[in-house]
């Protein structure tokens, strides 16, 4: 029975919830709690899958007697399924990591040799660098010694407050470590054997990153300059003939709808999706403890009293 | 002044330069700014060699240092480097545009004009 709940809450959770949660429109206006949210709702997915694994030999070996030849064998096997899945995930966690630290670490070496110093002594911050090129791009290289990049076409587009909101922008993307919590859904996208990979989770978490690192900069630069900057770069990226089913125009419009009015943040939502992040992880938890505490009750020798 | 600083300027005469420098002409371009010894600017020639910036080349008893790349060129393959990096593949970077598909890309940056 434990096994059975669990198996399809897991499937609830790994199938049926991410599409509707990438749906939704509430996130826009709780993005920390949303990613949150997201977090616990693929670690619990996880964790279904280890204790429906962990929970089904037990519960043969009770209908089929202990001493069967068969449990042990289910046993066994078991437990290697569970050890294949967290070996499969923590593998994936650190082959994506050593990668991304690969790649970023040769981007900041060659930024390093490409800025044109000359072009940002004004703007201050010593990991701004500056690029040639009529191309408008803004972006952080996280990492040990973090950079934000931009093109010289930004200084040229942007006026100095809109350039102050897009670096304060993508200071909040190093300052919050974005960079870890876009890896540990990369890590548990390539460990999900291919027919069941969604991408549902990493494209909804990214959206929401940019949303809080808006939110940042809206507190230290205003909504204002930084609205003006985002429908600026994007106007100036010449794509709009090229990609006809553009998905990033969707969330730019998404970012720029929340820069327009007063700050939308909601704290109900935001406590909301925190408790159902925190009631979520619980969840198996209590699934499996719940009938061993219901054994151990019946077992209590005062209960026949 | 700092290693990286130090790289970046010798990038740039190797860049600015008509044609391939010997480490004696890197310096004498560098010198005239600051004190710089010449044995520092070999090891930092060397560096460049190694990661495969700077092509070294033997003539006339010399070696002759070019950049491996235009700086046009270097700063195109970095740009395409940062767009193109998808969440699925390595969680490489964090931008504030979102993603460009990659024709896009090749387009925004085939248009970028070039410096001669
Ligand atoms: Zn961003």
């Amino acid at each position: 029975m434990t096994a059975l709940l669990l198996g399809a809450l897991g499937l609830t959770l790994s199938l049926a919830v991410p599409g509707v949660l990438a749906g939704a429109r509430w996130p826009d206006r709780a993005p920390v709690a949303a990613v949150l949210l997201w977090q616990a709702l693929t670690l619990t997915s996880v964790l279904c899958a280890l204790g429906v694994v962990l929970a089904a030999p037990e519960e043969m070996t009770r209908a089929a007697g202990a001493d069967h030849p068969w449990t042990v064998v289910a046993l066994v096997l078991s437990l290697a399924v569970a050890a294949t899945i967290v070996i499969r995930l923590l593998i994936s966690l650190i082959k994506v990591s050593a990668r991304a630290r690969a790649r970023r670490e040769r981007h900041r070496m060659l930024a390093d040799l490409l800025d044109r110093a000359e072009r940002h002594r004004e703007l201050g911050g010593g990991e701004v660098r500056v690029l040639d090129g009529a191309l408008p791009l803004a972006y952080c290289v996280p990492g040990r010694e973090p950079r934000v990049v931009l093109s010289d076409a930004v200084l040229r587009i942007l006026d100095r407050e809109q350039v102050d909101a897009v670096l304060e922008h993508e200071r909040a993307h190093l300052r919050h470590k974005h960079e870890l919590v876009m890896e540990s859904f990369t890590a548990f996208y390539q460990a999900v054997p291919r027919p069941l990979r969604s991408r549902a989770p990493l494209d909804a978490v990214h959206l929401l990153l940019e949303m809080v690192s808006d939110d940042a900069a809206r507190r230290r630069a205003g909504p204002a300059p930084l609205r003006a900057a985002l429908a600026r770069l994007s106007d100036a990226v010449p794509l709009a003939e090229e990609a006809p089913a553009d998905p990033a125009g969707e969330s730019r419009r998404r970012r720029l709808d929340r820069l327009a009015g007063p700050a939308p943040n909601s704290t109900g939502l935001s406590v909301l999706a925190g408790v159902a992040a925190v009631g979520l992880l619980v969840l198996p938890t209590v699934i499996l403890v719940v009938p061993w505490l219901d054994q151990a009750l019946d077992a209590w020798p005062f209960r026949s009293l | 002044m700092a290693l990286g600083d130090l790289e970046r300027e010798v990038m740039t005469q190797l860049w600015d330069a008509s044609e391939p420098l010997t480490v004696r002409q890197v310096h004498e371009l560098l010198g005239r700014e600051r004190d710089l010894a010449y044995t520092t600017v070999m090891t930092v020639l060397d560096r460049l060699a190694k990661k495969k910036l700077v092509v070294q080349q033997r003539a006339d008893r010399a070696y002759r240092y070019a950049p491996a790349q235009s700086r046009a060129e270097m700063t195109a393959a970095l740009m395409f480097d940062a767009l193109s990096a998808t969440p699925d593949q390595d969680a490489a970077l964090a931008y504030f545009l979102g993603q460009l598909p990659p024709g896009a890309i090749r387009a925004a940056l085939d248009a970028t004009p070039k410096e001669t």
